[in-house]
């Protein structure tokens, strides 16, 4: 898979491209609105990350550029601004999703991921991990084709850990992705883990072929 | 009181004392120059009447007033003073059946042959206390009329010329920086109502300046340290991720992770805070509370449940309001994320819906909050750990947008409670 990333801070450049080069994607880069022009005349990328903020040039008109050109790509916006308006016109331009700085890798990876999977319109989207198949649009859950019942929480939670395989993720950003921004200023995610006990539990008893670990004062990792 | 009441009361009071002191030193020069006026005449008379004596020998002898107003008696030799003397007494006349006031005029004179005389006349005199009287009287109504007049003009007069004061005023009153409220413009034919006005305007204008560069600022700030904080964050995560750490160190990284995970909340509550106050989520629609509420709770039920606290609803009537819904929700989950933070094990949050408020009380510590500094930004009732210190400032944010009020109460439990406008 081929993806684009327009962005013109290096340091978040260069680990974003790190981060996903760990999914084996192929990865391409740009620092400014030309070159991020060129780029996108030049190749056809399956995903294409655009900041809004550009030298030279705004993300947006970038994305009418995409557009214009009727490609496929998936596309997702980040942006500092964590305006509504900027949300919007992205998302009615035709961007997949939407992304605002800082986030967590994870986060970005679920984010990809969802938007691939819902722009791929051909066969099914079911998410498999070895003995486990996750269907994201019914919501169900099957261990050796034997449907695990889930509530909405703990779906939600293996669903951000089958989608995040073998990484490092973050208290927070399981939190929010499972609670929303209500947990902002919770004064601790203790409940997190009493959640992630639960499903472990379930997920124990019914065999499924799952390690969820606790890296000790980050958060989990699923192997 | 009153500008104008305010004068009038001074004015009248010294009216009442200037007026009589007036007065008296009106009378005195009066009567003084009516005295002198009636002397004048009877020496005048003294004169005339002496040079008939002297051509009619006849009027020598005249003791009796008669149809004359002058006596004329010979007196026995003697040396007798050359000099006028004048005194006041009363005589009866018949016209006002009464004792009328008279001046008399007695005097000697002698005639060619040496032979003294007396000589007295009398002319009628004004009636002092009749004069004193009408004097009072005219006085009364002087005052009276001077105090209508007064009360007319600042009335009428003082209530055109302060009009433009008022509005000036009036524009003080409606003053809020940051919304870009314009002064209406005021007309007066007085200078220091024009200066005042302009003086107004311009500090207005100066600290409107300064109000929206501070804001901007604050909004500036917090944008660019997104980006700083995406790499830092997004550099440890992986990091975190690539490396074989020792458990120590991964709880190192841990913690300053949560330490930028926190800067970053406080970076969005800033900018959220920014973004309330600079009026930006202009969409409004009526928002049902009672449904926010217990959609609210049911998201916050796995924190509470964690906690043990339990959340309870009374609906005693409904509520709706316009507003945007990102501030509803932000304003009761504010609340609410209080409530179950500052709350102990097994404690319990309770929301009360009436027409027009909010009430939510949760048990907590058993010490009252200082409702002076609980809505102002980065106040902490205890240093803990994750808050950022913004939370009620922005509940108190959105409420000022919207015209409604919150207010903290303790009565064992704390107690915040949200009006609503009534319509």
């Amino acid at each position: 898979m081929k993806v684009l990333i327009i962005e013109d801070e290096a340091g978040l450049r260069e680990v974003v491209q790190q981060s996903l080069e760990k999914e084996k994607y192929i990865i391409e880069i740009a620092h400014d609105y030309i070159s991020g022009f060129d780029k996108l005349g030049s190749y056809d990328y399956d995903c294409i990350l655009i900041d809004i903020m550009l030298p030279n040039g705004s993300g947006l008109d970038l994305l009418q550029e995409i557009k214009r050109q009727k490609k496929q790509s998936t596309v997702i916006i980040i942006s500092a601004k964590d305006a509504v308006d900027d949300k919007v016109k992205g998302l009615n331009l035709g961007a997949d999703d939407y992304i605002s700085k800082p986030f967590h890798l994870s986060e970005l990876h679920a984010r990809i991921k969802s938007a691939m999977r819902r722009n791929n319109h051909n066969g099914d989207n079911s998410i498999v991990w070895k003995n486990i198949t996750l269907s994201p649009e019914q919501r169900t859950v099957f261990i050796d084709k034997k449907e695990l019942i889930l509530n909405r929480k703990e779906f939600d939670l293996l669903y951000y850990f089958i989608i995040n395989p073998n990484r490092l993720i973050n208290k927070t950003a399981i939190a929010e992705y499972v609670w929303g921004d209500h947990t902002d200023q919770a004064d601790n995610l203790d409940f997190v883990y009493s959640q992630i006990k639960n499903l472990r539990k379930k997920l124990k008893d019914s065999y499924a072929e799952i390690d969820i670990q606790a890296v000790y004062g980050i958060g989990y990792k699923m192997n | 009181m009153k500008l104008q009441n305010y004068t009038l009361r001074y004015l009248a009071i010294t009216l009442l004392l200037v007026i009589p002191i007036w007065a008296g030193i009106f009378y005195v020069l009066i009567l003084d120059e009516v005295y002198d006026n009636i002397d004048d005449d009877l020496k005048n008379s003294k004169i005339i009447i002496v040079r008939h004596a002297f051509a009619d020998r006849k009027l020598l002898n005249s003791p009796e007033f008669g149809i004359n107003k002058f006596t004329i008696k010979p007196l026995p030799k003697g040396n007798y003073k050359n000099k006028d003397e004048f005194f006041s007494t009363k005589e009866f006349m018949e016209y006002d059946n009464d004792d009328e006031p008279i001046r008399i005029l007695k005097a000697v004179f002698k005639d060619e042959k040496g032979n003294p005389y007396e000589l007295i006349i009398k002319a009628s005199t004004v009636e002092e206390d009749d004069l004193l009287e009408d004097l009072f009287l005219a006085l009364i109504g002087l005052y009276i009329m001077l105090v209508i007049s007064i009360l007319v003009v600042n009335h009428l007069l003082l209530k055109k010329i302060w009009k433009s004061f008022h509005v000036i005023l009036d524009n003080l009153k409606e003053i809020k920086l940051g919304t870009g409220s314009r002064l209406k413009a005021i007309h007066s034919p007085i200078d220091e109502f024009n200066i005042l006005a302009k003086e107004v305007e311009k500090m207005l204008n100066r600290n409107e300046s300064i109000y929206s560069s501070q804001k901007q600022f604050i909004e500036n700030a917090s944008h660019e340290l997104q980006t700083p904080l995406a790499i830092s964050i997004n550099k440890l995560e992986l990091f975190a991720e690539n490396s074989v750490l020792p458990e120590d160190q991964m709880i190192e990284i841990g913690k300053i992770t949560d330490t930028l995970n926190r800067l970053t909340r406080l970076n969005k509550s800033l900018l959220m805070l920014s973004k309330i106050e600079n009026q930006q989520f202009p969409e409004e629609e009526n928002i049902n509370f009672n449904e926010l509420i217990s959609l609210l709770a049911e998201d916050y039920s796995d924190l509470a449940d964690f906690k043990k606290v339990k959340i309870s609803i009374t609906e005693n009537d409904s509520l709706h309001f316009k507003i945007n819904k990102g501030l509803a929700i932000a304003l009761i989950s504010n609340l609410l994320k209080n409530a179950l933070i500052h709350n102990h094990h097994e404690g319990f949050v309770n929301f009360i819906i009436n027409n027009k408020e909010i009430i939510i009380s949760n048990s907590g510590n058993n010490s009252p909050l200082n409702s002076d500094v609980i809505f102002n930004r980065f106040y902490r009732h205890t240093t803990t750990n994750e808050s950022t210190g913004l939370g009620l400032s922005i509940v108190r944010s959105i409420t000022n947008n919207y015209s409604l009020s919150v207010e903290y109460t303790f009565n064992g439990n704390h107690q915040f409670k949200i009006n609503f406008p009534k319509k």
